[in-house]
């Protein structure tokens, strides 16, 4: 029983809690200020940066009624109405999805082929992908499968040794076919592979080969009409093969088949068809665009010192993407080998387990390297004891595979750990080997997080520059990378070198605009690597 | 009472029941597993004491005792799944028809894929329905007949009927008591002479504990069953020999389930059976 | 006790003329054999992360060790000027002057917001608002440090010079007995040291946010719990309850911060130019505000410059490059001790 009144007072509101209170609030306020305050500033930064590279206030006020008409309200309004659907919801982004693929895959292949040389990649690819894959679909039918996996891999090697060796004389007779031939064969029959796999396992075989003679058909149609319009068909090939039937088999796919959500593959069209239209009022109409700096000439051209509006990052974008993908050629077989040693192949005990702490402290260690070490790494390894010569492509594509070593690895051994240990003891009570284990149930199992994880390791590689600046990597080049002994190119270092332009046009415009072409490159990554994680993580949660 | 009696390794109605034809001689015919002396121990902790034990082909043999007693240990000692575990360490000798399972020619994975395991909670794979049956065969390199195998499996494990329509679903759409009798055909599939099950039924509810208990009574023709549970109703219903471990890991009597339940030798083995302990 | 699935295979004698295996209790000898060579080849991959660190130490040592019987080790620890192309002069001590103001401004910068973000995100926020800041923080490490060091040098850089200088009296002379003290805070050059660790200090606050939180998370709510019954405030329980319990992940926390920080090379190199130069005493504000130059700034200005490959300059890059690795290799293995150190207290 409280006495009185003093005693409510003091459950209350007397003036000591009320200051408490206060003070606990200015506290609250102080941590969420200090949260935001890094994010707010680097929004502003970006901001500025935005607005150098685009240039807002030189577009007229007509160009942005036209875009806010043809373009914001109809993609606002599809996306309103999209929200409330999960199955329109669900279309749309699987409809997005294969769209941004399938046209960055294309792209990608065709860059990289392109500056590589169409006909060495077609030899390669003929000579070290086909053997395997007849070894593959052989082994489908055949009951012992002890020897198909030594056999894929001994084919692979031995077919592109074949390749290497016999290069002198393959090469000339492969020359004779044309070029959009050679693209043929190294975008649109592995895609009609694909094809044929996927549709022979939902329906039948039949249906399996009329799809790909669709698709062959369809390649060679565009091919001609290509040349009668005058047109290096090699492109339009790679688009088709690589971007429209994939596209097509999806969208058609979900059009068939799910007649609630259809209507959500419309999404990424209302898009496209919208930019377009406003871009036809637009020239029509004869209004003021932006002066943007980040043109279609920027992403094309190379570079040019004196005149900011021809200069072009091409034959940097070439060799970031070359660089990289080296990169992941060299180092992710190998950081994931390393994390499924230390989680599968080794016990807590003996000196198997100290070799593992030693392996894992030594990790974390590497870790913590300044990227510039890494640089110095290369320099003494490539340029030094190997003598590869002066930044060149794989000297930087091995000096970044020894900097995302330790990142790919951690991620790998967290998304192998979060694989049940009941399913490993299902898999060994069942009779499998501990190579079985991984390959059916493991692996497979964690497979999307370790996607996810090579996936940001790759965002992280594409924007490193101390280790190159080390080695020496060109800061002024007119050419892509042609092989893997040219000299590299890469977008950071472009950044890097004109930074200090005197022209202010270099320097406030077609800098910022390299700038966000990184960073676009970088949003796109890390956008798949979370989306990939959330579509795992709920499918892990049904 | 003396502590460490050494009870009957053999229970008494196998005697009364001879096959005509089978080989008088050698018990072994009719022993499919035999344990002598076997302890384990897990670092300095010991969790089985010097157990004895015959368990006899084609017929269900249960192993009761309170919680810790190292039941799982013993059955685990069977197909060797203890070597997943770093600190374990065997002892004794642990013979599958006659060859010593622990024996430098044994292959750990060789013998899994002739003794069987289910698991206290179901653990399908996150497959189809067809895959998990399948998964066996495959990896065992058996690929020919897989849907009449696959089939068969079903069918055996009782659960064909529910599911013969949705064999590309996934594995994880079905129903605890589905998803344990799923990993029991898998088990079957690939055809295995023993089967030991590890409180197969305790994370189920008593609609499907009982259809769980009725598989595992038919399955006792063709395979021979070796069950750890903590139900000793379900040991008296579904067992035809019942060993029965106390703590320590000690086997204290080891009989027929009848003379277990209604008449056993040993006073701890029936304070624990009246509910006295455990 | 573990109980990692981690099965000993067998092996050993094949099966005998005869008997297939598919009865016996063996495998096929080629399946054991080809299983075997899977297991080394997995175990190469592991200890090929091993030959990376060898490759490191060898490759740093082997140059610097030939830099310093070239320069002795002491001119090159002491010596106070850094201007390896014009002077041939090896003090790196203009060097680690610049590191430790860097550092030490972006420190002061990114340590308390860290932690204040730390302790919002592990002890306020809601779960909604959790999920949306922590990623965005998160985005302030994975910015790339090119883009870091031309915004600091392009925006950051103008923005302060239209501000500064600027003279604030923080003393005025009608106070008797007390001298007169004004703060003087010097204009801008292009290159500062201001701009560049304010920059560094934006990129490192993950870093300490992100750990220091990991650590107020894993302080037992329990402790909380008896906070609140004694009557605490939530501003006393985090305070002086769950902080001071934390504290040794939030130490580590910044022991890495401050390693990343020191091991950061392109953001300095572009806003802080290249002038090395020894810390100016009675104003210090004046570092601030001069061009500078760091560890890592002088290895990529060497790298740029030379086209060489031998002689005295390259081989100093590597002695730089020796002393950046011991210095982060020492501060992250103390942070790794201090997290230890950590875990045993709850534990």
């Amino acid at each position: 029983m409280a006495s009185g009144g003093a005693s409510v007072d003091r459950l209350h509101g007397s003036t000591d809690v009320r200051l408490e209170r206060l003070k606990g609030r200015l506290f609250e306020i102080a941590l969420v200020a200090a949260t935001l305050v890094g994010i707010v500033s680097l929004v502003v930064l970006f901001g500025y940066i935005a607005f150098d590279t685009f240039q807002p206030l030189t577009a007229s006020i007509q160009w942005y009624l036209i875009y806010i008409g043809t373009l914001v309200t109809p993609t606002a309004a599809f996306t309103l109405y999209a929200r409330r659907h999960p199955p329109i919801r669900e279309a749309n982004a699987k409809a997005f999805a294969v769209i941004g693929g399938a046209l960055l895959v294309s792209l990608v292949t065709y860059i990289v082929a392109d500056a590589l040389d169409p006909y060495d990649v077609l030899l390669y690819v003929l000579f070290g992908a086909i053997p395997p894959a007849v070894i593959g679909a052989y082994a489908r039918r055949s009951p012992d499968r002890t020897y198909t996996g030594p056999a894929v891999v001994v084919s692979t090697l031995v077919g592109i040794a074949l390749a290497a060796g016999l290069y002198g004389v393959l090469r000339p007779i492969v020359g004779i076919i044309a070029q959009w031939v050679a693209y043929v064969g190294i975008v649109t029959l592995p895609v009609g592979a694909i094809v044929a796999q996927s549709v022979s396992r939902r329906w039948s075989l039949r249906r399996a080969a009329l799809a790909v003679a669709l698709v062959l058909v369809g390649t060679l149609a565009v091919a001609v009409g290509a040349l009668v319009a005058g047109i290096e068909p090699s492109l339009p090939v790679v688009l088709f093969s690589g971007a429209v039937v994939p596209i097509g088999y999806v969208v058609g796919d979900t059009v068939a088949n799910e007649p609630e959500g259809r209507i959500g593959v419309l999404g990424p069209f209302v898009l496209i068809g919208s930019v377009a239209l406003g871009a036809f009022i637009e020239r029509s109409v004869g209004v003021q665009g932006p002066e943007s700096y980040l043109t279609p000439s920027l992403l094309l051209n190379s570079w040019h010192g004196r005149n900011a509006f021809e200069a072009g990052i091409y034959p940097q974008l070439v060799g970031s993407i070359v660089i990289v993908g080296f990169m992941s050629l060299l180092a992710f077989p190998v950081a994931i080998g390393a994390a499924v040693y230390l989680e599968e192949y080794v016990s807590d005990s003996g000196w198997r387990g100290r070799l593992a702490t030693l392996l894992e402290v030594n990790i974390s260690n590497l870790a913590g390297v300044p990227s510039v070490v890494y640089g110095l790494l290369g320099l003494a390894l490539f340029r030094n004891t190997l003598g590869f010569g002066t930044g060149v492509v794989i000297a930087a594509a091995g000096t970044l595979g020894f900097l995302i070593l330790p990142i790919v690895i951690v991620s790998a051994q967290e998304a192998l750990r979060s694989v049940p240990d009941s399913l490993r003891q299902a898999a060994y009570g069942m009779g499998a080997s501990r190579w079985q284990t991984l390959r059916t149930v493991v692996i497979p199992e964690a497979f999307p997080g370790i996607l996810t994880g090579t996936i940001l390791a790759l965002a992280r590689a594409i924007g490193e520059t101390a280790p190159l600046v080390i080695i020496a990597v060109a800061t002024t080049t007119y050419t892509s990378p042609d092989g893997l002994f040219s000299t590299a190119a890469a977008l950071p270092l472009q950044i890097f070198a004109a930074r200090s332009h005197p022209d202010p046009a270099f320097r406030h415009g077609i800098v910022p605009a390299t700038a966000v072409v990184l960073l676009i490159l970088m949003l796109m990554m890390n956008t798949t690597a979370i989306l990939l994680r959330n579509r795992y993580d709920r499918d892990t949660h049904e | 009472m003396s502590e460490h009696e050494r009870t009957q390794t053999q229970p008494s109605t196998v005697d009364a029941e001879s096959t005509v034809g089978e080989d008088e001689q050698s018990t072994g015919a009719r022993t499919v597993i035999e344990a002598r002396d076997v302890s384990v121990y897990y670092g300095q902790e010991q969790a089985l004491q010097d157990v004895d034990l015959e368990i006899p082909r084609r017929q269900v043999t249960a192993i009761i005792g309170p919680s810790g007693c190292g039941k799982s240990t013993f059955l685990r000692c069977i197909n060797r799944m203890n070597d997943l575990v770093d600190a374990a360490r065997v002892d004794g000798r642990l013979r599958f028809d006659g060859t010593d399972v622990y024996g430098p020619e044994v292959d750990p994975v060789a013998l899994r894929r002739r003794v069987g395991m289910v698991f206290q909670h179901p653990n399908p794979f996150p497959k189809s329905i067809y895959d998990n049956v399948a998964y066996g065969l495959r990896i065992h390199g058996r690929t020919d007949e897989l849907d009449e195998r696959v089939e068969r499996a079903l069918q055996r494990a009782a659960l064909f009927e529910e599911v013969s329509d949705q064999l590309e679903k996934s594995a994880l759409a079905l129903s605890g008591g589905q998803q344990q009798r799923l990993c029991i055909a898998r088990c079957l599939a690939v055809d295995p002479e023993i089967i030991l099950m590890d409180e197969p039924a305790s994370a189920l509810d008593p609609v499907a504990t009982s259809k769980i208990e009725d598989l595992i009574e038919s399955l006792a023709e063709e395979y021979t069953v070796i069950i750890v549970t903590h139900n000793m109703q379900q040991a008296a219903r579904i067992s035809d020999q019942t060993a029965v471990f106390l703590t320590g890991g000690e086997l204290a009597e080891y009989d027929d389930t009848d003379t277990i339940f209604e008449d056993p030798d040993s006073q701890r083995v029936e304070d624990y059976i009246t509910g006295k302990f455990g | 006790m573990s109980k990692r699935s981690t099965p000993t295979e067998g092996n050993g004698v094949p099966p005998a003329a005869g008997q297939s295996p598919a009865t016996e209790l063996q495998r096929s000898e080629f399946v054991v054999r080809k299983e075997r060579l899977y297991g080394w080849l997995i175990a190469s991959c592991a200890v090929l992360t091993i030959l990376v660190t060898v490759g490191i130490i060898a490759a740093l040592s082997g140059k610097a060790i030939v830099f310093w019987t070239e320069i002795s080790p002491v001119t090159f620890f002491t010596g106070t000027e850094w201007s390896p192309i014009i002077n041939n002069a090896y003090g790196v001590l203009p060097l680690v002057s610049g590191t430790l103001i860097v550092t030490l401004c972006s420190a002061l910068i990114a340590l308390p917001i860290g932690l204040a973000a730390a302790i919002y995100l592990s002890e306020y926020a809601s779960e909604r608002a959790r999920s949306v800041l922590k990623p965005a923080l998160e985005i302030l490490a994975g910015v790339p440090t090119v883009i870091y060091g031309y915004m600091a040098l392009v925006y950051i850089t103008p923005l302060f010079q239209g501000v500064l200088p600027l003279s604030v009296q923080l003393v005025p002379p009608s106070i008797p007995l007390v001298p007169e003290f004004t703060l003087t805070v010097p204009a801008l050059q292009t290159f500062n040291v201001l701009s560049a660790s304010i920059v560094v200090g934006i990129m490192i606050i993950p870093m300490v946010s992100s750990i220091s939180e990991d650590a107020l998370r894993a302080v037992p709510d329990s402790l909380r719990q008896a906070g609140y019954g004694l009557g605490s405030t939530k501003f006393d329980v985090s305070t002086k309850i769950v902080v001071p319990a934390a504290t040794s992940g939030i130490v580590a926390s910044y022991v890495l911060a401050i390693s990343r920080a020191i091991g950061e090379t392109m953001a300095v190199t572009m806003a802080m130019g290249m002038s090395p130069q020894m810390p100016h005493f009675p104003n210090v504000l004046d570092n601030l505000a001069v061009s500078s130059q760091t560890i890592t700034a002088a290895m990529v200005q060497i790298a740029g410059a030379d086209s060489l490959g031998h002689g005295p300059t390259y081989e100093a890059m590597f002695a730089l490059g020796l002393t950046l690795f011991c210095i982060t290799l020492s501060m992250n293995m103390m942070a790794e001790l201090i997290r230890r150190h950590f875990r045993e207290v709850y534990e």
